[in-house]
């Protein structure tokens, strides 16, 4: 099994999730990395995504897994091979899958274009109620770990996974908050078991 | 794209509209000195799966010209542009379809007429060819099958193109670079060409009854033929589509044409003759499109592949030759040419076969030559291979059609039943009956049939409801869409005013069900004080039809003699049988006895 780190960036953002399984299948296949097929009664290629990112989240942090005996320059031939955007930052054999889906329980992002704000107005509340995608009011607060200024830039840390908030989410909530608005949001890193 | 980044956020499935795709071709601004777009009047997702559309614009690229494509978005991204005042713009090159020196429409189904007009406007270009006239706007042309009646569309293109796409269209681009644009001598000279209809240089003319009665100016068009397929372009290079399009694999073209001549079947007449490639060729091109695209099946397309002669040793070869995990898969498979041995895909449960209509009277009259013993017996067949879902495809209204045939509808629905039932068998079985709505069509012999009324409609399709075994999944088509295909299918130039004002009051995405406005229509054609029912009743044999002007290479005598059969309820057969003398002869390998490939 080869675990891999992986871009979504460069117009890649825009690929749902479910699609770009397809593009991962499809860039192994023309790499020529034979991946391991399930045995079920449908048999599917085993790669297993983390979790999925939403549309328009560019990241330089994905992680993915796939069951293969391919003992070549995986990073080399994949990166020949793969859509613009999508490319593999690091790969390593592993005897167990590290399914990164459950293990990576927080991410950590940058954006611009947020209005400059005290971080501690944030990280002080004890409560921050908002309204998710399918309207339900959830409390954020739990779910966020870290923000902070350097330069210009707005880093924060969020949770994943299970008690995920979505960053679009949360840069929305310190629009409304602060004013000004997100011009791009990146995931920088990714921790957990297993990453690297 | 940076600036469209919010809109993009808000929109389904915004990847449509980002470019970027793996293996797309990297179009170069002002190659050759002729800049292409290649349109598609509809969704991203459907476009990507056209294959047409890939070979003409590679005819393009390999005389060194650039071409780029695009397609029709959706409403919410259509809207957002519109709103941010930013044109619609090419896949690969994000360039204003107005800088472009040509925009080639692909019309393959009626239904998405007016979307051309959609696209043009939102790409800044007046619609009618009246409003461009003096300006500085791209060549708006247009191909594919409907073009073959070009006149409903003839006020809003400058050229169409008639037949075989792989050479003509980038003939025509050499000819305007050499004459520095469009000018009177370009226009002289491409209208000679085999392919090329020029509406400018065409005036139907009308008699004092108001009847079709000549075409003044250039009054004959001859279609473009591409005599061989083995040689012919094909694109195995292709873009990977972002989001996943309706037909998400690679597709072979293991011939053009078909030789069966199912008298309803306008892709049976014009795509004539039977052109094939080589199992070789086909191989090759097979291994590099996995190669170059990592699909994981393959499609072997065609009107009719169960008539290649050399099936089995196609399988066999292409079984060789690709990965062991790339599935196969064989659309428009013949009753007759169902064979258990390829067919059998443990997957797979659902089985489609095409019977058109219900009695063996009636399959005469369309000369579609499969008996209902052969169907039965395919389906047979299929469930003793593990299938355990049939799907049927018939058509109501079909000329001399009585309940009789509906009953016939019906009873092979029992028959298959009884068949299943002869065995235990693990499941269930399903059965679903589909019943379109006959579409008379220019360049068949079916050509002067009228289609039926809406009343008609719906007792067929109450008669069907009614009568169908129980537990039968019944679906059927709307009748509206049905009529409107026929009258766009059939009609002539005063049709140009009516597309439009139904594109002014809001239709487009036609050939969608949820976004049909039929009321928009309905309202464009009482506005205009036309008739959508005079397009559909059935039409002298003497008189001038609207697409007469265009040469297809198909006589019309064999159509009428054809006719003639079908309503004295006689086959004719394949041209397996013996040339039937349709016309093409001198360009048919059929007709010289040449059934295989190379």
């Amino acid at each position: 099994m080869i675990a891999f780190k992986y871009t979504k960036t460069d117009g890649a953002e825009y690929i749902s999730h479910l699609d770009l399984l397809r593009h991962i299948d499809r860039t192994l296949r023309r790499a020529g990395i034979e991946v391991e097929y399930s045995q079920g009664f449908h048999r599917h290629p085993r790669i297993f995504m983390g979790n999925p990112l939403a549309l328009g989240v560019r990241s330089i942090s994905e992680f993915c897994a796939v069951d293969t005996k391919f003992d070549g320059d995986f990073m080399c031939e994949f990166n020949s091979r793969s859509p613009d955007g999508v490319k593999c930052l690091a790969a390593k054999i592993t005897d167990i899958n590290p399914n990164f889906a459950e293990s990576i329980t927080a991410c950590s992002y940058e954006t611009e274009g947020i209005n400059a704000f005290d971080p501690g107005l944030v990280l002080e509340r004890e409560k921050i109620i908002i309204t998710d995608l399918r309207g339900r009011t959830v409390d954020i607060r739990p779910r966020i770990c870290a923000v902070e200024w350097q330069n210009k830039k707005l880093n924060f840390t969020l949770h994943c996974g299970e008690n995920n908030l979505r960053p679009d989410l949360f840069c929305n909530f310190l629009s409304d908050a602060f004013g000004g608005e997100a011009a791009y949001i990146l995931k920088t890193g990714s921790f957990g078991d297993g990453v690297f | 794209m940076g600036s469209l980044r919010k809109l993009l956020l808000k929109c389904e499935k915004p990847s449509r509209y980002t470019g970027g795709e793996y293996g797309a071709p990297n179009p170069e601004w002002g190659a050759g000195g002729f800049n292409f777009c290649m349109c598609f009047p509809d969704l991203y997702e459907v476009g990507m799966s056209n294959l047409g559309i890939k070979i003409v614009a590679q005819s393009f690229e390999e005389r060194g010209m650039c071409a780029d494509f695009c397609f029709a978005p959706a409403h919410d991204f259509g809207n957002g542009l519109k709103e941010l005042g930013v044109p619609l713009y090419s896949l690969a090159l994000k360039a204003p379809l107005a800088d472009f020196d040509m925009l080639g429409f692909s019309l393959q189904y009626e239904l998405s007429y007016t979307n051309v007009l959609y696209m043009l406007e939102l790409a800044g270009i007046p619609l009618t060819r009246e409003e461009r006239k003096g300006g500085k706007y791209p060549l708006i042309a247009a191909g594919g099958p409907c073009a073959v009646n070009p006149e409903p569309l003839a006020d809003f293109f400058d050229i169409f193109f008639i037949g075989d796409g792989e050479s003509v269209d980038a003939d025509v681009a050499e000819i305007f670079v050499q004459c520095g644009g469009a000018t009177e001598q370009f226009y002289s000279k491409i209208s000679k060409l085999d392919g090329v209809y020029v509406p400018a240089l065409t005036a139907p003319e009308y008699d004092a009854q108001g009847r079709l009665c000549a075409f003044a100016g250039v009054s004959r068009v001859k279609r473009s033929l591409i005599e061989e397929l083995d040689s012919a372009i094909f694109p195995t290079r292709i873009a990977v589509a972002n989001c996943e399009s309706v037909h998400d694999r690679a597709v072979l073209e293991v011939m053009r044409g078909c030789y069966r001549g199912c008298r309803f079947c306008q892709a049976g007449f014009i795509y004539r003759p039977v052109r094939k490639r080589s199992v070789s060729t086909l191989t090759e091109q097979a291994c590099a499109l996995i190669a170059n695209t990592g699909f994981g099946e393959v499609s072997l397309n065609s009107l009719s592949t169960g008539d290649y002669g050399r099936l089995p040793e196609l399988l066999k070869s292409l079984k060789g030759a690709l990965p062991p995990e790339i599935t196969l898969a064989l659309p428009s498979l013949r009753v007759d040419s169902f064979e258990g041995e390829f067919a059998r895909d443990s997957r797979k449960t659902s089985l489609t076969f095409a019977p058109e209509a219900g009695t063996q009277r009636l399959r005469d009259v369309i000369n579609k030559d499969i008996t209902e013993e052969e169907i039965l017996r395919a389906a047979e067949n299929a469930f003793n291979a593990g299938y355990s879902a049939v799907k049927l495809y018939f058509m109501i209204g079909l000329p001399t059609e009585t309940d009789e045939d509906l009953q016939g509808i019906c009873d092979i629905c029992d028959k298959i039943r009884a068949i299943y039932g002869r065995q235990k068998r693990a499941k269930a079985l399903r059965i679903s009956v589909s019943a379109a709505t006959f579409v008379p069509k220019p360049f068949t012999p079916f050509q002067w049939e009228r289609q039926i009324g809406e009343e008609e409609v719906k007792y067929k399709q109450n008669y069907l409801i009614k009568h169908l075994p129980r537990g039968v999944k019944f679906s059927w088509s709307a009748y509206y869409p049905s009529l409107l295909e026929a009258v766009l299918a059939r009609g002539d130039r005063s049709l140009g005013e009516v597309v439009l004002a139904a594109y002014k009051n809001g239709c487009t995405f036609d050939g969608w069900d949820n976004l049909f406005n039929e009321q928009g229509w309905k309202k464009a054609f009482n506005d205009c004080g036309i008739h959508a029912e005079q397009f559909v009743q059935e039409r002298a044999e003497d008189e001038l039809l609207p697409w007469d002007f265009i040469d297809m290479m198909i006589d019309k005598k064999f159509l009428l003699s054809e006719r003639e059969k079908a309503l004295a309820g006689k086959v004719t057969g394949s041209c397996l049988s013996g040339c039937k003398a349709c016309g093409i002869q001198k360009h048919c390998p059929a007709a010289r006895g040449e059934y295989d490939c190379v």
